[in-house]
């Protein structure tokens, strides 16, 4: 009924049948024809009036919006300087926004795609790599094979239960009857694993219980999508494909759908491979029949019906009673004590494991905080240029104002064409987006391929739209309804008053204040982020991070055993290394940096104490210590002279020293490490300076280094000291390893200064990225300052030029300009160093300082100085227009 | 012409054209004109319809669907558009009439007091 549209016509046949029939009636009453028509068109008064109203009444919201758009367009057109620039402003800052969001929504947010994700859940929070062989004795995150094993046959709460391994194997394989080998990602997971996630196959099948029954037998491997499509071309007849690795010849049963990527974001496995194949994939480091080797992450998923503190009470019980059958019939009291402190927490695994999340997390928090600052500075300048603008079409609204337009009309055309530049700000601040995100996943993935999928989901969508609206919002309802706030006569005396605006002078000063305060706490933190991340590269690290190369060697992938000939394969590569002229020292290690494992360690004489740190322990060749430059402060260093048949040594670190022989000279002491035959009684025969071993902010710990002939394991990383061109050493590396064995494969020789550089990417990114924004920030602030400094120069000629005719100097006038400005420059400042040091209080943003407070007084004033330089610039271009004002054409202007 | 001069009319209160509108089409179908003579003459000519005003007045009842319309003929062979009062209409009617009773006698009341 609403709709159905009465023209114009028909109203006005309607009006004309009335005055007919008035007519009529008057001429019975006796008057003529003329007067009679006259008459009834008097008494029908303002026919025009009329039909207005009629129109009003009919024209619906949507067709005023559609004038409205169509009118907005216009003046959009109208003043292409001002729309690009707010168009610009508004993509940067969406843009920005929508990236970085993305990137927070890939690694923070997504819930893994597999069926009820909400149903899985984690024992323990999945934070700890590799394996640990003590009981456990707090909440606790690895697990063992037979612990998995028997957990899931007696659990009563979960529908079913997986065991992942907590280490991807990078493993070299061949595929099909290939002679070269080339990496593959293997992770190895229980039977159990696909059910429980409930991802079925695509092509082919997925493992199942049959696959993990008997240790060793079941060489089959499942294929990742991606692996697929990148090695493959999506050919189906990889079905039935072998992949040999480490001798053993793996058929491929099937293919998983395009969205799974396993469970841990970042780390896509190219197959995954049943844990009952853990010996041949790992040959130097498993245990599935070991109770302790605990190196499993488990995940299961809760039955429906059961609630979430039952689950944990049924899983604590059942963990604490395998634990006791571990410790046999009689446990040490140490035992008891320790079992009873072992716990698992639950963790929602919705949404999967990574440790891109633990590295990310807070950076990406506080990425998101300052691009919603840059968000509100772009917003603050936008909303100053249509505060500008509405005052310089004062005329125009004043003349609707005053021919009867509505506020509320207006201020609705206002809104729509503030929403058009919203929309035009978002359309292309989703393209910024999209380019910037692929330089964002390349910047937090570890390897040279991206290991995230940002592309946009609902989710980023809705955020998009929602910052949209947000934007339009904040930039636009202030300018609206402040320019229909006139008063239309006096706005119509005059275009441009001697006096500017009293009011709009405060909102856009105000808006000023505003943009200093938040620009300063963007050039804060880009100045703490930057000198945090130089702080942690300058970082003394305790050995000689530059000339030196990694190369990583996998024997056992052509069948070498942990054996003699082992040992002389080494021997070999290290001593033709160190006669390669342009080296200068060569040996493999078990971890130079970045990894390794821990053992709790005894010494004779000394009690035991619960604070006592766990020992790092490495295992290096006899020449480590001169090739990594790490010097030997006491004693001697490791020699060749140590072998399997003499007395066990080891070096350690003056932290370890301090530690573990307070005082005296540990030298001829021993130490041992309890459970393990191979490990007691080990003399100390040297002592080394501290170095950095897992990450450049970590504090001395302790360390002890063995020599490689007394513990015979692989070792898959080789360090080379050289010097010269690396260009030409990395071909001559490769080239002496084949000499001694032509199958060895050799993979990523790299230097080990990049290896280190990438241990803090996460504060890379930051820094790199909080410059960007800092730097982005000065600029729009520039911008907004220059703008309101420069209109109000243009309102002020008037006031300027009587000055000047007064006898006020050219500095007299460029001080009073620029003074004005820096007094709202100033209290911007203090504003926002009250709000950055309030800030630095918080854990996310101390997390990514090192070597300096968040209050650094050189950092704060680098800022300070910063923003002020910014502010004068841009108040002293329009500060000197002033100046060169005429007083005569000035005056005359009005 | 009214033999009365214009301005000792009564002018409309706002709200009170809708009432009288409705009131006057419960005799039957009528057209504008018809219904202006009709407000005017039941007054005894003591109401002043502006016809202007009449005709957003019609219309605004017609999208309230108090009202439907129709052209037609009328009785001198015109065309016109004819008003006819509709259920909801007459609904409308029965709760404006009671309102108006109530008002007027509460401020005759009030009235009254005084002039006692």
């Amino acid at each position: 009924m609403f709709w159905r549209r009465r023209s114009g016509s028909d109203f006005r046949a309607e009006i004309e049948a009335h005055v007919q029939l008035e007519a009529e009636r008057l001429k019975q009453e006796g008057l003529s024809d003329d007067d009679a028509q006259h008459a009834a068109r008097r008494a029908f008064g303002n026919v025009t009036q009329a039909q207005e109203r009629f129109y009003e009444s009919r024209r619906g919201i949507l067709s005023d919006t559609l004038r409205d758009v169509r009118f907005g367009l216009r003046m959009l057109a109208r003043n292409p300087g001002l729309t690009v620039v707010a168009v610009l402003t508004l993509a940067l800052g969406i843009g920005a926004n929508t990236a970085i969001f993305s990137l927070l929504n890939a690694v923070l947010l997504r819930d893994l795609p597999v069926a009820r994700p909400h149903e899985l859940f984690l024992f323990g929070k999945g934070e700890w790599v590799g394996s640990q062989d003590t009981l456990p004795d707090r909440s606790w995150q690895l697990f063992s094979y037979p612990f998995f094993r028997e957990f899931r046959a007696k659990n009563q709460v979960f529908s079913d239960v997986a065991a992942i391994d907590s280490i991807t194997f990078r493993s070299h394989g061949s595929i099909g009857g290939d002679a070269g080998t080339e990496k593959i990602a293997v992770e190895l997971v229980s039977g159990s694993f696909f059910k429980t996630v409930g991802v079925n196959a695509l092509l082919g099948r997925v493992l199942t219980d049959a696959d993990d029954r008997k240790p060793g037998a079941h060489p089959v491997a499942v294929a990742s999508y991606a692996w697929w499509q990148r090695r493959f071309g999506r050919n189906p007849r990889i079905v039935g494909q072998t992949v040999t690795i480490n001798s053993t010849v793996y058929n491929v049963v099937g293919v998983t759908p395009p969205e799974f990527f396993g469970v841990t974001v970042g780390q896509s496995p190219d197959v995954w491979i049943p844990l009952a194949m853990e010996k041949e994939i790992s040959p130097g480091w498993n245990g599935l029949e070991r109770d302790l080797f605990q190196s499993l992450y488990i995940i299961a998923r809760r039955k429906p019906d059961v609630t979430l503190a039952e689950a944990s009470s049924n899983t604590n019980l059942l963990f604490k009673q395998i634990l006791y059958e571990y410790a046999g019939s009689k446990p040490s009291p140490k035992d008891v004590e320790d079992i009873q402190h072992a716990l698992i927490e639950l963790t929602p695994a919705s949404k999967g494991l990574s440790q891109l999340r633990f590295k990310f997390e807070s950076p990406l928090v506080v990425l998101m905080a300052l691009v919603f600052l840059i968000l509100l500075i772009a917003c603050a300048n936008v909303a100053n240029l249509l505060l500008a603008r509405a005052t310089s079409r004062g005329r125009e609204i004043a003349v609707r104002m005053s021919i009867g337009a509505d506020r509320s009309r207006l201020v609705r055309q206002l809104f729509v064409e503030n929403g058009l530049l919203g929309t035009i700000g978002a359309v292309m601040g989703t393209f910024v987006a999209w380019l910037a995100s692929d330089v964002l996943v390349a910047a937090i993935s570890p390897g040279s391929r991206p290991t995230i999928q940002v592309a946009p989901d609902l989710q980023v969508l809705a955020f998009t739209a929602g910052i949209s609206i947000l934007t339009v919002l904040l930039f636009g309802v202030a300018p609206a309804f402040h320019a229909t706030r006139l008063k239309p006569a006096s706005s119509l005396k005059d275009g441009r008053g001697a006096i500017g605006s009293a009011s709009h002078g405060r909102l856009s000063r105000g808006l000023i204040v505003v943009q200093v305060a938040l620009s300063l706490m963007l050039l804060l933190g880009a100045v703490l982020f930057l000198r945090s991340l130089v702080n942690l590269l300058h970082v003394d690290t305790g050995f000689d991070k530059q000339n030196v190369l990694l190369a990583g060697i996998d024997p056992g992938s052509v069948g070498y055993r942990v054996d003699a000939r082992l040992a002389t394969m080494m021997d070999q590569v290290e001593q033709r290394l160190r006669s390669v002229p342009g080296i200068r020292g060569a040996s493999f290690v078990f971890s130079t940096f970045g990894g390794g494992w821990t053992d709790p360690v005894v010494v004779p004489g000394r009690p035991v104490s619960d604070h006592d740190p766990d020992v790092f322990q490495n295992i290096v060749g006899p020449d480590y210590f001169a090739t990594m430059k790490i010097p030997v402060v006491l004693g001697r260093s490791l020699s060749p002279a140590d072998t399997l048949a003499s007395r066990k040594v080891a070096v350690i670190t003056e932290t370890m020293a301090r530690i573990y022989f307070a005082g005296a000279s540990p030298l001829g002491r021993t130490f041992s490490i309890p459970p393990n035959r191979e490990w007691q009684n080990i003399e100390v025969v040297g002592v080394a300076r501290d170095a950095k071993f897992m990450s450049l902010r970590q504090n001395p710990m302790p360390v002890a280094y063995y020599p490689r002939a007394q513990h015979p394991i692989y070792l898959y990383n080789l360090v080379v000291r050289y010097s010269g061109d690396p260009k030409a050493i990395i071909p001559a590396i490769r080239a002496t390893i084949h000499s001694v064995d032509p199958n060895l494969p050799v993979s990523d020789i790299r230097p080990l200064s990049g290896e280190i550089n990438g241990s803090v990417s996460n504060q890379r990114l930051v820094a790199q990225l909080s410059a960007v924004f800092g730097v982005l920030a000065a600029f729009l602030s520039c911008v907004g300052i220059y703008g309101v400094v420069s209109f109000g120069v243009t309102r002020r000629t008037n006031e300027l030029g009587v000055r000047m005719a007064l006898g006020a100097k050219r500095a007299n006038v460029l001080w009073m300009v620029i003074g004005e400005a820096s007094r709202l420059v100033l209290l911007g400042a203090a504003v926002g160093l009250v709000c950055a040091v309030a800030c630095g209080r918080l854990a996310q943003v101390r997390s990514q300082l090192f070597g300096l407070a968040s209050y650094d007084p050189l950092s704060i004033a680098v800022a300070v100085a910063a923003m002020a330089a910014v502010a004068l610039f841009a108040a002293y271009l329009p500060a000197r227009r002033a100046t060169r004002i005429d007083p005569m054409v000035a005056l005359r202007y009005e | 012409m009214s033999t009365r001069d214009e301005n000792e009319r009564l002018v409309l209160l706002q709200g009170t054209l809708d009432l009288l509108i409705l009131r006057t089409l419960i005799f039957g179908p009528q057209h504008g004109q018809g219904i202006a003579r009709s407000i005017q003459q039941t007054s005894e000519d003591e109401l002043l319809v502006e016809h202007g005003a009449l005709y957003p007045a019609l219309q605004r009842l017609e999208d309230k669907g108090w009202i439907a319309a129709e052209w037609g003929t009328s009785q001198n062979n015109r065309k016109a558009r004819f008003y006819t009062l509709t259920n909801a209409g007459r609904e409308q009617l029965a709760a404006e009439t009671n309102k108006w009773r109530r008002l007027a006698a509460a401020i005759g009341r009030v009235i009254g007091a005084e002039e006692g």
